[in-house]
């Protein structure tokens, strides 16, 4: 991916979220984003994703900058799975999909169908297709919303803490769905805690703490600079 | 075994129920109990009830519209269309539907020249429960967790699909049972526009007692005759909460 932010500012209710934040990364394929609760990872990742407006600043993915004109179109290149209620509560898992790609991608049910069965035996939910929200595991359903987010053939898929409301065991089962994303080589911006699956798989680590970054490359886990960081990862790594 | 106990308890209840209402009605009442006289009204009677579930049933329908059109004018930006809501809803949980409809009736429907009962029994109804159920929608659209929002937008739905396919088919399954109840709530309101002379069911007991005298038996049919309507709609709210509960 190519991820380029150009003094970025956010604010809500006055008050400053993203603070002239700027990044240029290239031939990156995991971008994490790591830091403190309220450091403004979330909402960066909203900003990136073409959910919010912001003051001021410019965000371009792989080239293409972000422009209110045709964000709808830009939108459409970005897959994106939130902590948790992420599926339509009243929709099976196979629907949940399937409305996606019938009534916004306009797609046949002849086509979509078994893309969509293959999708769900990936990720290991073919049995639970046909399942309500409600009737499946916290796992299987963000299993579940990583698929959705990789059906509309996205260019980047971003994820905010998608195992932060899970047990360990779940928490696992999520990382290898994430795992395998990477092994299909999506490019992937992921938020997270997990520090020990981030060293694993991220090729590209940001440091953020009060919207701005603080520290970024490609290996500050194992050498970290800043006395920051090294606070951060003492606090997240204590018992590890 | 436990059903069994459950069932006798239920029963045993009634009983005491029945007792009661027998020993004071019949101490009242210082003659023989009489429902003769009834059955020549008892078509009459009927059709009274048909109207109270029909001027209900057209309330509800009424008040499912006006219900979405002031949530919507109280969720816009444009305050003369928010405040309107507002007022509208705080004068409505603020003052006796008995209140509203003398209003109604005697004043607005005079003003307007509406002289059909029925018409204006249910139209004050409607904007009555109306603002009841613009509380049941609010809190049904509310209730869809925001990171189904954004998943939305995030997919590329527009403002409509979004409502078209993820809010509406939510909203409509977790409003029913509170309508249901609300149903209730209007058949029971529905007794207070017999004064306007509508004929719907107390009315028409009420015109039966005047000509026979027979005030206990009338009360009693007139209760039993409500009860027919708004247990089962209870027992269906109940059902409902269990069936359609998809979210927890
Ligand atoms: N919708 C919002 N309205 C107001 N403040 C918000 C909103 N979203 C986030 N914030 C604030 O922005 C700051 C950053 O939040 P967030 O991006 O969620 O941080 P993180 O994801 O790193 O925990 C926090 O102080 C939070 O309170
Ligand atoms: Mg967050």
């Amino acid at each position: 991916m190519k991820l380029k932010i150009d003094n970025l500012v956010k604010k809500y209710d006055g008050k400053i979220i993203l603070n002239a934040m700027s990044m240029d990364i290239e031939d990156v394929q995991v971008l994490a984003l790591i830091g403190a609760s309220g450091s403004g990872k979330s909402t960066l990742l909203r900003l990136i994703a073409g959910l919010e407006t912001f003051e001021s600043g410019d965000i371009a993915i792989n080239d293409d900058w972000m422009s209110r004109e045709d964000i709808r179109d830009y939108r459409k290149k970005v897959g994106f799975v939130f902590q948790d209620h992420n599926l339509f509560s009243h929709l099976s898992i196979f629907e949940n999909i399937s409305l996606i790609l019938e009534k916004v991608h306009g797609q046949k049910r002849e086509v979509f169908t078994s893309e969509i069965l293959s999708l769900l035996t990936y990720f290991g939910l073919d049995e639970h297709k046909d399942k309500l929200p409600h009737q499946i595991s916290g796992g299987q359903s963000q299993r579940a919303s990583i698929a959705r987010a990789l059906s509309i053939k996205p260019e980047i898929i971003l994820l905010d803490e998608p195992t932060s409301s899970l047990d360990p065991v779940l928490t696992c089962e999520v990382l290898y769905a994430i795992k395998k994303l990477v092994d299909e080589k999506k490019d992937v911006i992921l938020v997270t805690h997990e520090i020990g699956f981030v060293k694993h798989v991220a090729d590209y680590v940001i440091f953020m703490d009060e919207g701005r970054v603080i520290e970024q490359g490609r290996d500050i886990l194992s050498n970290p600079k800043t006395e920051a960081l090294q606070a951060f990862l003492g606090k997240v790594l204590s018992f590890a | 075994m436990k059903n069994m106990r459950k069932t006798f308890g239920f029963v045993a209840a009634l009983v005491i129920y029945c007792v009661f209402f027998y020993y004071v009605m019949t101490k009242d009442i210082g003659r023989a109990w009489n429902f003769e006289p009834f059955g020549a009204y008892s078509f009459f009677i009927f059709r009274g009830w048909l109207t109270t579930i029909y001027i209900s049933f057209i309330a509800l329908l009424l008040a499912l519209f006006i219900g979405l059109i002031l949530y919507l004018m109280e969720q816009t930006n444009f305050s003369i269309l928010h405040y309107l809501a507002v007022i509208h809803k705080n004068i409505i949980f603020g003052t006796p539907l008995l209140v509203i409809a003398i209003v109604a009736y005697y004043y607005i429907g005079n003003a307007f020249e509406i002289r059909s009962k029925i018409l204006v029994g249910t139209i004050t109804l409607g904007l009555y429960i109306g603002a009841y159920v613009s509380d049941i929608y609010k809190g049904a659209i509310e209730s869809i967790h925001i990171n189904q929002w954004q998943t939305a937008k995030m997919f590329g739905f527009t403002r409509f699909k979004t409502y078209r396919y993820i809010v509406f088919p939510q909203v409509i399954i977790s409003i029913l049972p509170p309508l249901a109840g609300q149903f209730a709530l209007t058949i029971k309101g529905s007794a207070l526009l017999s004064f306007m002379g509508t004929s719907e069911y107390y009315n028409r007991v009420n015109n039966v007692i005047a000509n026979t005298y027979l005030n206990r038996e009338g009360f009693l049919i007139m209760t039993l005759g409500y009860l027919l309507i708004t247990i089962p709609l209870i027992k269906l709210v109940r059902y409902l909460e269990v069936r359609l509960n998809y979210k927890n």
